[in-house]
């Protein structure tokens, strides 16, 4: 975790994850009501209302601090649903292998050739419109992504000393999962939250942007909606569109940042160059250069042993 | 060999799944196309009128299970049914036209930018700490995390509406007629252009980053270090051995972001108002159109099945490993 | 920000050829010109350019413009309808146009139920040629208003459509028409182009052809529109001052009158408290129509009157019924807090009006989420319910699953729109008549709030036998006194009748200087009355 933090580029990620995060907590108590019809239509940024106003008079930056709540809350929510989910497929069938494997990594490879978008699309419309339709479909195309990658991990974790000498001494599957095989995927997982998350916000997004979102709630998505339904570009008011839009690839940017790092992180070979880089004084590996001899070193998780 | 097989049984059954869920989910959800159509006549119809309507369209009171053979056997002869929305036109014909400029779309889409960024992620991690390692990934990822709408939307009124440099709708130009002539092959070309480097804008930078991350792991093979020592030249070894190497865990990825890739093609295709399946599907959608919903879901899934059959054969073919 | 008026895109248009925006939404178009047809996707022209009807309505003169018949006369007991019909048409095969065609084409809709779109033969007893210039309609009863179905009827060739085996799924790909652009010269499925009858009956048409483009969307129309690639659509444009006519102000124009059928707000009528109309006329009050045209209609409308009539029947808007029914109709938060108490719909410890019953009062607005302009103005009436103290919250459902709804009477309040009809009759009886009532669970095309009153039922009576000017006009004051006393259902405003042009290329098009016909092309068979007025430059 700590190695996490010293990371630039985690840093920069979470960083803009978490000024959003604060939007998202109080910014609506400052902004008022976005709903609220506060002015003439389609006004350009000025200092009474710094984003403008869209085509129906409301004002573009309450929308925007609103939309926020509303699109990363829900984006986390699912995050965490379809990682659960995948990480209880993936678990089960790297762990329990044979037969039940086959059967799950069936299914994991169907979903997975599912096309999601289209899906989501066929199921979203039939249901009522809202976030919780939206979730659905969002777990039920998503989950595979994790837990594939999950299953994977599990599968090479179950050949590993600890896991089958616990499996000798008679140890219950579910401790053995619990307390040995998770454990030692908290950086898979973390890094799957946060692609399923980022993928979590995309697709909402995009169903809300085709209209199946809840048409009358103030998200990301349906900000776009209306902006596109009341011609934001041809008629210029690049500003009904443009933040938000700004907003998401800056939440979509942070976290792939994060995961970057994560990946950075847990590669030994990428940090190990890190730490060369630093501790050699240079500004950027060279790998022609001759292998230089250590005299010491001090501290740093990096250290090698 | 075994592995071929092995893999195409597995498409079949994933073929078979695709078939049942494309009928099982029409019929779970609430709405009931009689009903939609009753409504669109405004409830002008009388129900003899209406059973007409019913029958025209095929809606039995068949038990479930009658219907659902019936239709993977009308399935198999390649009879989807006639379309309510485009009445009497057959979904068939309706998909048929659609499907190809989708495929054209994100088929080329995805090449390119799998070739774009395999280059990227090769060049960035062969000179590591330059430039392009330094300022690639962040620019490509920043640029893939706006929606695919979103990119859409600015390109098209930047570069179609404002600077005027492209056409703004459409998959070729409507005076010209369709066929192996030479101004519409260009037009075609033109017209592509605008969707095609949205969707490789949006994808690059993902290519770009694990082609890095592969390129970075196999230079540290010792046989990399063996060649330099044997004092082969640098593009031999990049090209030769570092690059045919790194290439072959990505490839895995590269039938799968089809899929990923027709998805979020839809989104671009009603931007463009490129005559693709996926604003076919939402009006289908829309409308309730039973058959076209059914039909557009299998061809969508079938058009991925046969994307990753053939990665897989590639794989293989390129691979000696999984030969034996 | 100034938009620079770049070409971007604009295809240079063939001379004399019209680009027209088609209704229907699409990537693609497939060949189908049957005019009998509603279902699936029948091309505009079908039944705007090429078939044509004995007469048209032009709801802005308020009477019929002659067409394929040259007159038409009731009977004394109006069980018999005679049409003239007009001599020297011809088809455009060259075979003779005559009242045997007309005939034909109403027996053809009997034979096939399925094409008889407005139910005729439910009062039809017969239609008969007679020679080849007249045609007789024999009724079941006396029904005056159904000359509005019967004169809008496209006529089809009786040559070519009595070999046709299955006149439902006939596509018509080679339409043999009396109108007046019949000869389709190019159809791809992105574009095809309609060219001039040169055998249309009043004479040659200038424009020399319609071509159509596919546009999936509203804002890839707008976009069409405002660049000059589209002449003549009927899209709703937002902020149309800014983005059409800033952009040309010398040739782009539009045209919205409220002439389109009223929106309204309806509330269901057998659940209590609504069956009360002091409960129905405070909802009315609660509402800032000013705001909602306003906001959500972008100021191209205006709010309704207590008559509920649109502004396609001006002439026979009755001073006194609007006068009547002013004080339900105006902005009235405090009045609709009255009148609620006053009915028993009084507000609860928790700050909410119960019902009669006592328990709390939740009600789900119900809008169909294909209509954006709807959804706002519903966010913005469910505020001002809730202002008065009524716990209202909009639900934006899928559309087909929201004609289910109010088809069956699944709801408490939802917006809607009502039937469009030549006169008030249609709508009056989607309103008041206990005829069209059906119980809940039924499915009812028109008067979803279920509401019904015998007086009402008289005048319908009495409207369907008269032909009679003054008569018709006392009648319809009735209906409209009952109506602003009653308030079946809650009036907001009327619909605007979308429609914009560019002068570039063509003139003749109808606006508010030269209000001739209606500009919408989705009007037809209005659209022939502007296609045969227009003329390259």
């Amino acid at each position: 975790m700590r190695s996490l933090l010293e990371n630039r580029k985690a840093l920069v990620g979470l960083g803009i994850l978490g000024v959003f995060a604060a939007v998202a907590a109080i910014g609506p108590w400052l902004v008022g009501d976005p709903t609220d019809f506060v002015a003439v239509p389609l006004l350009p940024p000025s200092f009474a209302h710094w984003l403008g106003t869209t085509a129906q008079g409301q004002d573009v930056l309450a929308q925007t601090v609103a939309g926020a709540r509303s699109t990363l809350f829900l984006g986390v929510i699912v995050g965490l649903a379809t990682v659960t989910v995948g990480a209880i497929v993936g678990t089960a069938a790297g762990y329990f292998g044979g037969w039940v494997d086959e059967v799950l990594s069936l299914v994991i490879n169907l979903f997975l050739l599912m096309p999601g978008l289209p899906l989501c699309v066929v199921i979203a419309a039939y249901l009522p419109a809202g976030p919780v339709t939206i979730g659905l479909v969002l777990v039920i195309t998503g989950w595979a992504w994790s837990a594939r990658v999950i299953r994977a991990q599990a599968l090479s974790l179950r050949q590993s000393v600890f896991v089958s000498s616990a499996v000798v001494i008679g140890e219950s599957p579910l401790r053995i999962v619990l307390l040995e095989i998770l454990p030692n995927m908290t950086s898979l997982l973390a890094s799957s939250l946060i692609g399923a998350t980022t993928y979590a916000i995309g697709a909402e997004v995009g169903l809300e942007f085709l209209g199946m979102g809840d048409l009358g709630a103030v998200t990301w998505g349906t900000n776009l909606y209306w902006a596109s339904n009341d011609v934001a570009l041809p008629s210029g008011s690049w500003w009904t569109f443009v933040p938000t839009g700004a907003c998401i690839a800056l939440c979509g940017f942070a976290l792939a940042l994060v995961n970057n790092a994560l990946d950075e992180i847990s590669n030994p070979r990428l940090s190990a160059e890190r730490a060369f880089v630093r501790a050699t004084g240079r500004k950027r590996l060279d790998l022609h250069a001759p292998t230089p001899v250590l005299k010491s070193v001090q501290g740093g998780s990096n250290a090698p042993r | 060999m075994r592995f071929l097989l092995r893999r195409f049984g597995f498409y079949l059954t994933a073929a078979w799944a695709s078939v049942t869920l494309a009928f099982v989910i029409p019929r779970l959800m609430p709405g009931d196309p009689a009903t939609a159509m009753f409504s669109r006549f405004r409830g002008r119809l009388k129900p003899e009128a209406l059973e007409a309507l019913r029958e025209a369209f095929g809606f039995t009171n068949a038990p479930l299970w009658k219907q659902y053979l019936q239709y993977v056997g009308h399935a198999l002869q390649g009879d989807l049914g006639i379309s309510i929305g485009y009445y009497p036109a057959t979904v068939g014909s309706v998909i048929g036209q659609a499907l190809a400029w989708t495929l054209f779309l994100s088929g080329l889409a995805v090449v390119l930018s799998f070739l774009l960024g395999t280059l990227l992620g090769l060049a960035a991690a062969w000179k590591r700490g330059g430039w392009l390692d330094g300022i690639g990934p962040p620019v490509l990822m920043l640029l893939g995390a706006f929606p695919y709408f979103w990119l859409a939307m600015a390109v098209l009124f930047l570069f179609g509406f404002q600077l005027g440099w492209f056409p703004l709708r459409h998959a070729y130009d409507d005076t010209l007629s369709a066929g192996l002539n030479l101004p519409f092959m260009l037009s075609t070309l033109q017209h592509v252009v605008l969707p095609a480097a949205t969707v490789v804008a949006a994808t690059v930078g993902g290519w770009m980053l694990s082609m890095r991350s592969t390129v970075i792991n196999v230079m540290a093979e010792d046989y990399v270090l063996f060649a330099q020592a044997k004092g082969l030249s640098e593009a031999r070894i990049v090209l030769h051995y570092v690059a045919r190497n790194a290439l072959l865990p990505n490839l895995a990825g590269f039938g799968m972001a089809l899929g990923f890739v027709l998805s979020g093609s839809l989104l671009t295709e009603i931007v463009f108002s490129y005559p693709g399946q996926g604003y076919l599907l939402v009006r289908a959608v829309k409308s309730l159109d039973y058959p076209l919903i059914q039909g557009l879901f299998l061809t969508t899934t079938f058009a991925v099945l046969a994307a990753n059959w053939m990665v897989d054969v590639v794989h293989v073919w390129l691979d000696p490993r999984t030969r034996s | 920000m100034a938009l620079a008026a770049c070409g971007g895109g604009r295809a240079a248009g063939e001379p004399g050829v019209i680009e027209i925006g088609e209704q229907r939404q699409s990537s693609s178009f497939t060949r189908n010109f049957n005019p009998l047809l509603e279902l699936g996707d029948v091309r505009w022209p079908a039944k705007a350019a090429m078939y044509e009807p004995l007469l048209i309505w032009n709801a802005l003169t308020g009477a019929f413009v002659a067409w394929l018949a040259e007159s038409y006369r009731f009977s004394e007991d109006h069980l018999r309808l005679d049409f003239q019909i007009r001599r020297g048409v011809t088809w455009s095969d060259g075979k003779p146009f005559t009242a045997r065609d007309v005939a034909f084409t109403f027996h053809l809709v009997k034979k096939v139920p399925a094409l008889d779109l407005r139910n005729m033969w439910q009062f039809l007893a017969d239609v008969r040629a007679i020679g080849d210039d007249a045609v007789e309609f024999h009724f079941v009863r006396p029904l005056v208003p159904s000359i509005e179905d019967i004169s809008s009827q496209p006529i089809v060739p009786e040559h070519v459509w009595k070999d046709v085996a299955d006149p439902f799924a006939f596509t018509n790909d080679h339409p043999v028409a009396t109108g007046p652009f019949t000869e389709i010269t190019s159809f791809k499925p992105q574009a095809y182009r309609v060219d001039r009858n040169p055998r249309y009956w009043k004479g040659l048409p200038s424009v020399k052809a319609l071509h159509f483009r596919a546009y999936p969307a509203n804002d890839q129309t707008i976009l069409a529109i405002i660049n000059d690639d589209l002449d003549w659509a009927g899209n709703f444009i937002p902020a149309v001052e800014r983005i059409h006519v800033a952009r040309d102000p010398a040739h782009h124009g539009y045209w919205f009158p409220a002439i389109d059928a009223m929106v309204m707000l309806f509330a269901n009528t057998t659940v209590p408290p609504f069956g009360d109309v002091r409960v129905r006329k405070a909802l009315s009050m609660a509402i800032d129509r000013q705001r909602v045209v306003t906001v959500a209609m972008h100021g191209y409308t205006h709010p309704a009157d207590a008559t509920g009539l649109s502004d396609a029947y001006d002439r026979l808007r009755d001073p006194a019924a609007v006068a009547a029914g002013a004080g339900w109709m105006k902005h009235d938060p405090e009045g609709a807090r009255r009148l609620l108490d006053e009915a028993g719909v009084v507000i609860g410890p928790d700050g909410w009006r119960r019902g009669p019953d006592g328990t709390r009062l939740r009600l789900s607005l119900l809008v169909p989420v294909g209509f954006s302009d709807w959804v706002v103005a519903s966010q913005i009436i469910a505020r001002g319910l809730r202002k008065v103290g009524l716990d209202a919250g909009i639900s934006t459902i899928d559309t087909n699953a929201w004609t289910e709804k109010v088809q069956r009477g699944e709801f408490v309040l939802s917006m809607g729109w009502t039937l469009p009809s030549y006169t008030p009759y249609g709508f009056y009886r989607g309103m008041l008549s206990r005829k069209t009532a059906r119980p809940i669970g039924e499915d009812a095309p028109e008067n979803w709030h279920r509401f019904g009153m015998p007086e009402a039922d008289e005048v319908f009576t009495k409207l369907e036998a008269t032909t009679d000017p003054a008569e018709e006009r006392r009648l319809y004051h009735a209906l409209e006194a009952m109506f602003a006393a009653r308030a079946p259902a809650i009036p907001l405003f009327p619909g605007p009748l979308w429609g914009s042009f560019t002068t570039k290329r063509f003139t003749g098009f109808p606006d508010a200087h030269d209000p001739y016909a209606p500009l919408s092309p989705y009007l037809f068979p209005q659209a022939l009355m502007v296609l045969t007025r227009l003329s390259p430059r």
